[in-house]
């Protein structure tokens, strides 16, 4: 179809983390409307979740939040949290995208966020944003510095949608907010342009049973290692095992749990669990001075600005053990978790009694990405990650025109370079907007000498 | 939580709003609970009660949540009821809202510059949860002061710094072209200059991508095409970057014939020959690249001392023929023995980093190699094998399985020649052997250094580079494109190694940076910033000194310090260096902060 009018100068972002934020911020500041949407009920993504970050070690939160403020208060970005994009219809320039919001069950326009209705919903439910080592309750939000700092009902466990009677939120609710009939709402947005910043998962525990996981309590990934760092996670930043809170004082990490493994359907590297690993043991060497941190590794890879210096920094000044071999077999004994493995470099097993694991799973993309490919109409690598126009000369663009890629959605990435991308997809847009901008003004230049 | 507490949340909006006449200033205190985390520790009810009794205080209010939107309202409503001229929000820390009421503020018609924000929260109410009554006699203490600093507050403008639109780039490879298309492509004239005599940089160099092994021939000739037809680029080949003045949206540079061009036989520069050129920009771009550490420096390996030494530029170089011919004799070598990390994560090289880049393109000309002499053999020394990238790891893979290169883990002693063939002597590490591998050539992966004259570049643009060379970023994480002065950005190796695609992001990062900087019509700037009492000043230029954003010079007619405003970031370091208190930064004189002093030792009723 040949486009009559010149392209509609408003973008599309899906998914709300690091990526989407940056994008969205880029392209607002530079004039131009965005429509953000996330599936979970506030922005921030992973990066929320993280406690610092290597290799400079600033705290995630102290970062991000100034990000996630601007976008929850930016006069040019239109937030649709809790919400998916079901469709997308059109060309670049005149796409209509269709967005489902969920019902939150909370009316966010009246909502003041003063956090009432979570202090005394009676239903308390393991959090996902805390990889299920904390608790919320029903109606939760994923965090106190959540934007939107609304809350959602989790229909599941609130105890008036299971049983009919409780209303404990509603009755205290000081601006009668809390609404049981609320239904979904299919909204249609107008844009030109459309960013898939959709990021990734880490692949379940349960599919790692020969590390223990899913089977042994103390046998955790590496984002719920994050939450027991983090000042603002379930044991306020204190380092202590699931099982009886006791703090362990060896443990050992795993990496490359899942990823290099073709057998298991991931033949790649996770780029980013190398220096994860060496961050997280160098910081639990900082919470527990007298703990052992072993690290069990095939290739250290820590190719990055500062990376190298990290893990060196690691080995060197907090004496973390760095053993080069693959691990066999994690199981439980007592009360302390048993490691076997090999270590390459002296041919020799190795028998280690820890008192937590941590596995560094392998990243998968997300769990929406395969039916969101679809409403785009792009396509899927055989790693499952979104596929670039040209991988090393085209890195955000997909094969379809207006429709561009940033993070982790094209493969693992670590923050500089989701950052990093998420710009140069907003430039994509930004230039494209330009362009038609201009040809607007041409146009309207033309229709007035007619 | 306490039954107090939740009462505290749902108090009526506008609780205690009454008129207080002839104080002279009006001035309006609203304090947020925060839920419970300030009402938690401070009595908020009581507070407000002390403080509508301050000097110049018209109303004092306490509400749940002040940067909700009804507290927002309650404030605009407040400004407009009342005729207040200042108000103090009593909240959170002022970069968390300090920007929202101000904005709030504005819109009931009042100078966003009379709004401060007494931090009752972060420096407050979350320290002091133990002690409720210290809490609430701090909370009032810091709201005195900030009362008494906004009776001293001028009503102050933003300063609007206009933004030329254009753009200068510096290197002329893969991530200078790809910023100057996507900035030039949206309506911007660019201005491209670069010391070789082509455009092209590395790539020029290089012949297939590593993993998918595209070919990059044909799309960089086409990317140097569509650079030198854009009518919105001008290319400047063979120049160099003099100087560069002035700051974001506002910069003169310097443009001269680079060092080289222009001599008997050589290249032309297309820069004026006479002095260099000057150019109006209004943001700077640094895609300068890296270059690989001589040979000479690595003369453990052999490096400069033994021909069939060489680095993987120049093996690029050879795999460009038919069949690769060592430098010696021109023969086909049968045994190729790659060593990684050369300089590479070596401090005592001066290199303590890794080169980032090695790993993927060893295995690519290992592969490729292989795949030019099917009967020859390719060994590759290895400390660690580095692919974390998409279809990278499988790449590598590859390589070990279908083109049997032989990966040996270890680090190299020493190479030496014998004979016509080259020794290496290494260690495997996974075997606990000593190897000795009799090659014919061996390709060094020398370490990735920033290019030659990075450090001199940066001191002339007042970019900082860190103590490699490389081009230092705002922020590792989420500012990695943008250097440490503001309208200057980065774009690939020049801030470190990079591969292509990396490259790439980052220069359409940079483009997206740049494109955001001519966006706006105008920079809007801060105006608390520091000025000159010019009949306190002696000249004396102590100030010019200590600022350390360059914002301060003489004026030698009037013999008194000046401002550049659109450069001083209000910091005061001149205020402390000025012997006379000739310096002031605005809304922080003297006096106001010594009566926000004042009203914390409660010498102000």
């Amino acid at each position: 179809m040949h486009m009559t009018r010149p392209g509609q100068t408003r973008a599309l972002i899906i998914g709300a983390g690091i990526a989407g934020l940056q994008a969205a911020l880029d392209i607002a500041n530079s004039g131009y409307e965005v429509v953000l949407v996330d599936r979970l009920p506030s922005v921030g993504g992973h990066m929320a979740q993280l406690s610092e970050t290597f290799p400079t070690l600033d705290c995630s939160q102290c970062i991000l939040t100034p990000r996630t403020v601007e976008v929850g208060h930016h006069p040019r970005i239109r937030l649709y949290t809790y919400s998916e994009l079901t469709g997308l219809q059109g060309e670049a320039g005149a796409f209509t995208a269709t967005i489902r919001r969920r019902a939150a069950y909370v009316r966010w326009d009246l909502c003041t966020g003063c956090g009432l209705c979570q202090s005394k919903c009676p239903s308390r439910v393991p959090a996902e944003f805390e990889g299920l080592l904390g608790e919320r309750r029903a109606i939760y939000t994923l965090s106190p510095q959540a934007v939107p700092n609304k809350p959602v009902i989790d229909r599941e466990h609130c105890r008036y949608f299971a049983l009919g009677r409780c209303q404990v939120c509603e009755r205290l609710c000081p601006v009668g907010a809390i609404d049981y009939e609320q239904r979904d709402q299919v909204v249609e947005e107008p844009v030109g342009a459309v960013i898939v910043a959709t990021g990734y998962q880490l692949l379940p525990l349960a599919r790692l049973p020969e590390y223990g996981g899913g089977a042994v309590p103390d046998v955790i990934d590496g984002l719920q290692f994050e939450r027991l760092l983090s000042a603002s996670g379930p044991t306020a930043g204190m380092v202590r095992r699931p099982s009886d809170g006791r703090v362990p004082k060896r443990v050992v990490f795993i990496q490359c749990a899942g990823s290099r493994d073709p057998e298991r359907g991931q033949p790649y590297c996770s780029k980013f669990c190398c220096m994860y690993t060496a961050k997280h043991a160098l910081l639990y060497r900082h919470r527990v001075h007298d703990g052992q941190a072993i690290v069990f590794y095939i290739d250290i890879r820590a190719a990055g600005k500062g990376y190298e210096e990290f893990v060196q920094r690691a080995m060197d000044e907090e004496r973390v053990l760095y053993l080069r071999g693959k691990v066999s077999k994690v199981f439980r004994d007592g009360d302390q978790v048993m490691v076997w493995g090999t270590d390459t470099l002296s041919g020799r097993n190795v028998e280690v009694a820890a008192d937590l694991v941590v596995l560094a799973p392998a990243a998968l993309p997300d769990s929406s990405q395969r039916d969101l490919a679809r409403v785009l109409g792009l396509t899927i690598g055989e790693d499952g990650f979104m596929e670039e126009r040209d991988p090393q000369l085209a890195p955000v663009d997909t094969p379809r025109p207006g429709v561009f890629v940033a993070g982790a959605a094209a493969g693992p990435k670590d923050i500089p370079e989701t950052v990093a991308q998420a710009s140069a997809a907003a430039a994509r847009v930004l230039s494209l907007f330009s362009r038609w901008e201009r040809e607007a003004q041409v146009q309207v230049q033309a229709d007035g000498r007619r | 939580m306490g039954a107090d507490r939740d009462r505290e949340g749902q108090l009526p909006v506008g609780q205690g709003r009454e008129a207080c006449a002839g104080t002279g200033r009006r001035i309006g205190v609203f304090i947020c609970h925060c839920g419970s985390n300030i009402a938690g520790s401070v009595d908020v009810r009581r507070a407000a009660e002390t403080v509508r009794g301050l000097r110049g205080v018209a109303c004092a209010t306490d509400y749940g949540y002040m940067c909700s939107d009804p507290g927002q309202a309650l404030i605009r409503q407040s400004i407009a009821e009342q005729g207040l001229d200042g108000i103090v929000v009593a909240a959170c820390s002022p970069s968390m809202h300090e920007a929202t009421f101000r904005r709030a503020a504005e819109a009931a018609g009042l100078n966003p510059y009379r709004v401060e924000i007494a931090n009752i929260r972060e420096q407050c109410s979350w320290v002091h949860q133990e002690d409720r009554e210290k809490a609430t006699q701090k909370a009032i203490a810091l709201i005195a002061s900030l009362v008494e600093k906004v009776r001293g507050d001028d009503p102050l403008e933003p300063l609007g710094t206009p933004v030329t639109r254009r753009l200068l780039v510096i290197g002329g490879g893969i991530a200078g072209m790809t910023v100057a298309l996507e900035v030039a492509d949206a309506g911007y004239e660019v201005i491209l200059v670069e010391r070789g005599a082509e455009l092209g940089g590395r790539l020029r160099q290089i012949r297939e991508t590593y993993a998918a092994l595209t070919p990059l021939a044909a799309p960089l000739q086409t990317l140097i095409e569509r650079v030198r037809e854009h009518p919105r680029i001008r290319v400047l080949l063979g120049s160099e970057v003099e100087s560069a003045s002035g700051y974001v949206g506002s910069f003169t540079v310097t443009v001269r014939p680079a060092a080289g061009a222009n001599a008997p036989g050589g290249y032309r520069s297309e820069a004026d020959p006479a002095g260099g050129t000057q150019h109006e920009v209004g943001a700077i771009v640094v895609a300068t690249g890296y270059e690989l550490i001589p040979l000479s420096r690595l003369g453990e390996y052999g490096g400069g001392r033994v021909a069939d030494v060489v680095d993987a530029l120049e093996f690029e170089r050879l795999l460009a023929q038919e069949v690769p011919r060592r430098p010696s004799d021109g023969r086909v070598p049968r045994r190729v023995a790659f060593v990684q990390c050369a300089g590479s994560r070596d401090p005592e090289h001066g290199v303590p980093y890794c080169s980032k880049v090695c790993c993927l393109y060893t295995a690519k000309q290992a592969l490729l190699y292989r795949q030019r002499v099917p009967d020859g053999e390719a060994v590759v020394f290895v400390i660690d094998v580095r692919t974390g990238g998409r279809r990278y790891e499988e790449f590598v893979q590859r390589a070990m399985e279908e083109g049997h290169v032989l990966y040996l883990r270890g680090k190299v002693a020493k190479v030496f020649r014998q004979g016509d063939q080259v020794i290496v002597w290494g260690v495997d590490t996974l075997a606990g052997r000593n190897v000795e591998v009799a090659a014919d050539l061996v390709v060094l992966a020398a370490a990735v250094v920033p290019s030659a004259g990075a450090a001199e570049l940066g001191r002339r643009l007042r970019a900082t580079t860190d103590e490699l060379g490389f081009f230092r970023e705002a922020h590792p994480k989420l500012r990695p494109v943008e250097s440490l002065t503001a309208g200057i950005f980065l774009a690939g190796a020049a801030q470190a190694p990079k591969d292509i695609a990396e490259t790439v992001s980052q220069a359409e990062a940079a483009a997206a940076k740049v494109l955001g900087l001519f966006s706006r019509p105008e920079l809007v700037q801060e105006p608390t910033v520091a000025t000159v009492l010019q009949e306190l000043c002696a000249g004396c230029g102590l100030c010019v000194s200590a600022c350390p954003y360059e914002a301060r010079s003489l004026n030698a007619r009037l013999r008194v310090a000046e401002v550049n405003a659109a450069l001083c970031q209000g910091c005061g370091a001149c205020v402390v260096a000025c012997p006379n208190k000739a310096c002031v930064v605005r809304n922080w004189r003297p006096e106001q902060t010594l009566a926000m002093v004042g009203a914390v030792l409660g010498e102000v009723q």
